[in-house]
């Protein structure tokens, strides 16, 4: 009797269901040792959110071990990898995500370093360009010799002694 | 070239200002909810004691107040009385507890020390938890009758933090 009651009520319990946030599953379900490969891949993009850093497959935490069994439900449901990526998304935001996308203010982690390091070589480039031109260029315009007035001075020195 | 070199060092070094003052004030560990001005995902769980099945849909029609803890979270000790109490003084506001990663006869322990005012729900895989996109406990949403998100606070609740969002709840 008792264990009938339980089950009733475990039937009627509902957690908040993939299908309410993503949609129905838009791949094939997976199993055995695809699922586990699958289930590390994914388990790897996720950052866990109560850790400093780490994805959800590092981390030894209650939080990251509920969401790597949360992946491993809906990759065996046949959820698609951009589906369980966007379901955790959606609950968390993009913060959830260690591979920021590419929009908004998000496209400058990707754009800030490709900058920075083209002007660096652009300016690298033209300086030792210019390096090369500067032997030339002081032959080019040598200075007189009568016109360095310590030149002069030291030659009226010699000339008085 | 050294005025060029310059304008672009002046470039960098404002925007890298720019970016720290802007951070200035604001806490690291708080990230904007996505959920705000989403419909609260849906959920029937048991609550811990009765056994009745409360489904978040059934209590539209008055704001909810939506608080994630646990027994293992020190400052859901500190906020429990704040709760309680303004559950009382709140009758139309419909205050509801969700208990994850925990236990049972803990949660039992818990409440019949300290007291309680409202159902407390038990999530015990935690899938509740994700689906409202919780981080570290103690978390609170805030629900408006229409069953829409309208807040989310993160630590544990003062009266002050607790009208201030049941405010936007009630507009």
């Amino acid at each position: 009797m008792i264990a009938t009651l339980f089950l009733l009520a475990l039937l009627q319990i509902k957690v908040p269901d993939a299908a309410q946030i993503v949609g129905q599953p838009q791949g094939m379900p997976i199993a055995g040792a695809q699922l586990e490969r699958r289930a590390m891949e994914i388990s790897a993009e996720l950052r866990c959110p109560v850790c400093q850093g780490l994805a959800i497959g590092d981390s030894p935490s209650l939080m990251a071990s509920n969401m790597k069994a949360q992946v491993r439900e809906l990759l065996e449901r046949g959820y698609t990898e951009p589906q369980i990526l966007s379901y955790f998304e959606k609950s968390y935001g993009q913060f959830v995500l260690l591979k920021p996308k590419f929009q908004g203010v998000n496209a400058l982690v990707w754009v800030l370093p490709i900058l920075v390091l083209a002007i660096g070589v652009a300016l690298v480039v033209s300086k030792a360009k210019k390096l090369e031109a500067a032997p030339v260029q002081a032959m080019e315009t040598k200075p007189d010799p009568d016109d360095d007035p310590y030149l002069k001075q030291v030659r009226d020195l010699v000339e008085k002694s | 070239m050294n005025r060029t070199v310059l304008i672009i060092g002046l470039v960098i070094v404002a925007a890298i200002v720019f970016v720290l003052f802007a951070g200035l004030g604001k806490d690291p560990q708080h990230i904007d909810s996505p959920l705000i001005g989403r419909d609260a995902p849906r959920f029937t769980l048991k609550a811990v004691g009765t056994g009745e099945m409360i489904d978040i849909e059934s209590l539209r029609g008055k704001p909810v107040i939506l608080n994630f803890w646990a027994t293992w979270c020190g400052p859901c000790y500190e906020e429990h009385p704040t709760l309680v109490a303004n559950a009382r003084n709140l009758p139309n506001v419909q205050f509801v507890g969700v208990v994850f990663n925990d236990e049972e006869d803990k949660i039992m322990r818990f409440l019949a020390e300290r007291g309680t005012a409202y159902p407390t729900l038990l999530d015990a895989n935690g899938k509740t938890a994700i689906a409202y996109g919780v981080g570290g406990v103690p978390e609170t949403f805030f629900i408006n009758p229409a069953g829409k998100i309208v807040a989310k606070f993160e630590g544990p609740l003062s009266t002050e933090a607790l009208q201030a969002n049941l405010a936007k709840a009630l507009r």
